[in-house]
């Protein structure tokens, strides 16, 4: 069994992904699945994998005595800042709360599904990097802390290991917050992990580059993550436009920088080059529903994306501002948050204390608008073209941490005539595995690591949804209203076969309703897997 | 005299300790919110499920409950029956569950004997009758409790990792104090008596029993050492819970949010990565308002 002190081990690697919790056939069988990418020698030779044998970051360790000194004192004064209200007012409060408060009970253990599906890997126990964090901050912030760590018998060596373990440690962590759910006291794990992530990337300039350079770096320079600037976001979605009129007849314009609008939509701008038909979709519903609305193509404004939620402050906020302010400009009544979850939570739950005045321009889920014009009637719906098995993924972030919980169900119970839920749902649902960031990211043999234990548990939960109906021949669907968990869905689904092998396809909630809409000519559903 | 200082300077620390620690998370800027589901809050088919105000269109028109019955039941539920630990790590619950009601019984007990003797409560036979049985009740209670959470700290493969020499010190303390305190009962008064005695006449404290002075010896360290360590959780789960987790209040409805954020606006930024202020030290408002997209830097 590891102990917590060895993550400061020089030497060797603190374990290996073998014992994983088993999945019904036929995935159980580990000779169908892709070889695992081998790194090549030059590359383990300058990357840290001595976690677990897989790299998030690419992090390579100091070669000289004189670096490792340097990144160590580079640690301990971002943990200073960590815990500065000047450097981190916005967090302070509940980061001290949860490191004084763990009682070391576990009984949040069990509940992660990264833990339960590695077979139990003491490494990925919720408590072990924060143990492991919580034991520094001790050690090294406060005062006696060293004296007091050594009498305690919790001290850690401060060494380039320890530091690289703990930074990749805090990227096998989805920031689920399933754990916190289950602690009696309060204290949230996944807070702890995303702030170790925090400090690294505000004091260190250390972030996977998937999410930093690729993600909110782009985004805040061209205005969205994807890299579409606003003449390009205008141009696909124009295309989209003819698309919808290819496939449906029906002509609609997408309404850009309307102002006095009664909404403007922000979707996650990654819907539009991957998964053009829920855009569409929305647009097909919202023209068919008679609502005001419009698109904005200032900067940000067409990307609910806010990478900075997993990792950085200023990043998070420098986000929320810019989409704020695109609303504020354009005079919209309320902002509706398409189908992206932790778009929802950055904008809806943790921005709303940073946007202030005029600022605070009232947000609404897309879930919610969608639910009423369903239940309005205003659509003509007929649920026998969904007539096909539907389940329901919870995106963490819009339901765990939003209670946005209902107004999905509400649709899918009115439109598919065999929808059933998954074990467990609502706010005890699992994560899909991609969740902070993980679903962007596949550098290195990141992506082996995401598809075999991140997502394990929810690919576990979809195939038991659909046990009355497993072969393939049956087409089923796997309603993920979250752009990030579709991103996961749609890469787990490919490294299991999961398409051929059972028939499961994946995809939005828009595209069920028009899918349903009676004056749509073809079925809106197309059953390819992309 | 050595013990009545013991005991007065523990009083002291403790109030005092857990004053400062109050006071110093009280006077943290208001953190961002990071609520987490279900929150005990709205109708309650609602709550049943674990949803939200979001769930309304337009839910910034429409009253929410900020009323605290649905809290203070959940709580209820936590406190005395330790429902989360019940939910998550059953073989814990049993011993948690005895040496939380031993610590429940002993305070209380410690109340009633104290307003016995503060009353001069001869006559008040059923607070005496309270303290009689209570104090045992509640050190058996505890004894059961702190030695079975030992032996299932050294034990059980789930904890055995995480018990650290504080976690063995501290259940070895609250045993300790639990066990003299049973054995008191027979070398003196019984906690009332203990109580009386230090309330009224504690020059006679030497008359009791070595048990007895050890027993208030314990306690009186206790007292001292709570304030320091996560036992404060009894009471800081109103800033964890509450303050944090149930904490869904929307800043659009609170006049005081927009003075708060002003304030913490003006807080300067001293983080190092290039990207945050990579012309030197900036305050929030500016790096918020910066449009970033800039510096490289990345190690
Ligand atoms: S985080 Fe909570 S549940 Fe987990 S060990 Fe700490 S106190 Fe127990
Ligand atoms: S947040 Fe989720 S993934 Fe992370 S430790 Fe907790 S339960 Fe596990």
């Amino acid at each position: 069994m590891r102990k917590i002190g060895d993550i400061a081990s020089r030497t060797g690697q603190l374990t290996q992904v073998h014992n994983l919790a088993p999945l019904p056939p036929p995935y159980d069988r580990v000779e169908d699945l892709p070889a695992r990418k081998k790194l090549k020698q030059e590359v383990l030779d300058r990357i840290d994998t001595s976690l677990d044998g897989f790299s998030a970051l690419g992090l390579s360790r100091p070669q000289t005595p004189e670096e490792e000194r340097k990144f160590i004192a580079r640690f301990l004064s971002g943990l200073e800042k960590l815990l500065s209200a000047d450097n981190n007012w916005a967090f302070l409060e509940p980061l001290n709360l949860s490191l004084d408060h763990c009682a070391r009970c576990q009984s949040c253990v069990e509940a992660c599904p990264i833990y339960t599906a590695s077979g139990h890997d003491e490494v990925y126990r919720p408590t072990f990097r924060n143990e492991v964090f919580r034991r520094l901050v001790n050690q090294y912030h406060k005062s006696g802390g060293r004296a007091l760590a050594w009498l305690k018998g919790e001290d850690i060596e401060l060494n380039a290991a320890t530091l690289c373990r703990l930074l990749e440690s805090a990227y096998r962590c989805t920031l689920c917050r399933r754990c916190a759910q289950a602690c009696p006291m309060g204290v949230d794990n996944a807070l702890l992990t995303r702030e170790i992530r925090k400090l690294f990337s505000m004091e260190m300039g250390i972030a996977p580059k998937e999410i930093h350079d690729k993600g909110s770096m782009l985004q805040l320079r061209t205005g969205s993550s994807t890299g579409m600037n606003a003449r390009a976001v205008r141009d696909n979605v124009a295309f989209l436009d003819e698309e919808i009129r290819d496939q449906t007849g029906l002509t609609i314009e997408t309404p850009w920088d309307k102002e006095g609008a009664d909404v403007l939509l922000i979707h996650n701008a990654g819907e539009i080059l991957a998964w053009p038909e829920n855009p569409m979709a929305f647009a097909i519903i919202l023209e068919a529903a008679g609502i005001s609305w419009t698109m904005s193509s200032d900067l940000a404004g067409y990307d609910s994306v806010n990478y900075g939620l997993w990792y950085d402050d200023a990043q998070f906020a420098r986000v929320a501002v810019r989409q704020a302010e695109a609303a504020r400009k354009l005079k919209v009544k309320k902002i509706v948050l398409g189908e992206c979850g932790h778009g929802h939570k950055a904008s809806m739950v943790t921005a709303d204390r940073l946007l202030c005045g005029d600022l605070n321009v009232p947000r609404e889920s897309a879930l919610v608008l969608l639910r009423d014009i369903v239940i309005s009637g205003r659509l003509t719906l007929d649920p026998s073209r969904n007539d096909f098995p539907v389940t329901l993924h919870d995106p963490c972030n819009m339901v765990r941490m939003m209670g946005i919980v209902e107004p999905q169900r509400e649709i899918l119970r009115k439109i598919c005539p065999q929808f059933r839920e998954m074990t467990p749902h609502g706010v005890d649902n699992y994560c899909c595995g991609g969740g902070s960031g993980f679903a962007l990211m596949s550098g290195y043999n990141f992506a082996d690591w995401r598809f075999s234990v991140a997502g394990r548990m929810k690919l576990k939960q979809i195939l038991n949804a659909f046990a009355d109906c497993p072969s393939p021949a049956v087409k089923k669907y796997v309603c993920a209203p979250c752009s990030n968990c579709k991103g996961q869905f749609r890469d787990l689904f490919q490294y299991y076969g999961v398409w051929e092998k059972s028939g499961i396809l994946y995809g939005g909630l828009a595209e069920l309703i028009v899918n349903a809409m009676a004056d749509i000519r073809q079925p809106f559903i197309k059953w390819e897997f992309h | 005299m050595l013990l009545i200082i013991l005991i007065s300077v523990a009083v002291i620390v403790f109030f005092a300790g857990n004053t400062v620690r109050i006071v110093h998370f009280l006077r943290m800027p208001t953190p961002l919110r990071w609520e987490l589901y279900p929150i005990p809050k709205g109708p309650r088919a609602r709550q049943r499920y674990g949803g939200s105000y979001f769930e309304q269109s337009d839910w910034w028109t429409k009253s929410h409950d900020t009323g605290r019955a649905g809290e203070l039941a959940f709580m209820a539920k936590e406190i005395l029956l330790l429902r989360s630990v019940w939910e998550n790590f059953r073989g814990l619950w049993l011993w948690s569950w005895l040496l939380h009601w031993g610590l429940y019984f002993y305070l209380l007990t410690t109340v009633v004997a104290i307003l016995a003797a503060v009353l001069r409560a001869g006559s008040f036979r059923l607070l005496h009758l309270a303290v009689l049985y209570g104090s045992p009740l509640a050190c058996s209670l505890g004894v059961a409790g702190s030695l079975g959470l030992l032996v299932m700290r050294s034990l059980h493969p789930r904890l055995r990792g995480y018990t650290t020499r504080s976690s063995v010190f501290n259940l070895t303390l609250l045993g300790a104090a639990f066990v003299t305190g049973l054995l008191s009962l027979s070398d003196g008064a019984g906690l009332d008596g203990l109580v009386r005695v230090l309330l009224r006449s504690p020059a006679s404290l030497g008359h009791y029993g070595k048990i007895s002075q050890a027993h208030l010896a314990l306690v009186a360290f206790f007292l001292a050492y709570f304030p320091f360590t996560h036992m404060t959780h009894a009471y800081m789960k109103y800033f964890t819970w509450h303050g944090v987790r149930w904490n869904d209040s929307p800043a659009i409805r609170d006049p005081q949010a927009a003075m708060r954020l002003a304030a913490s606006l003006q807080r300067e930024v001293t983080w190092a990565a290039t990207h945050i202020a990579a012309g030197g030290p900036a305050k929030w408002s500016e790096v918020a308002s910066d449009p970033g997209g800039r510096g490289a830097g990345r190690a």
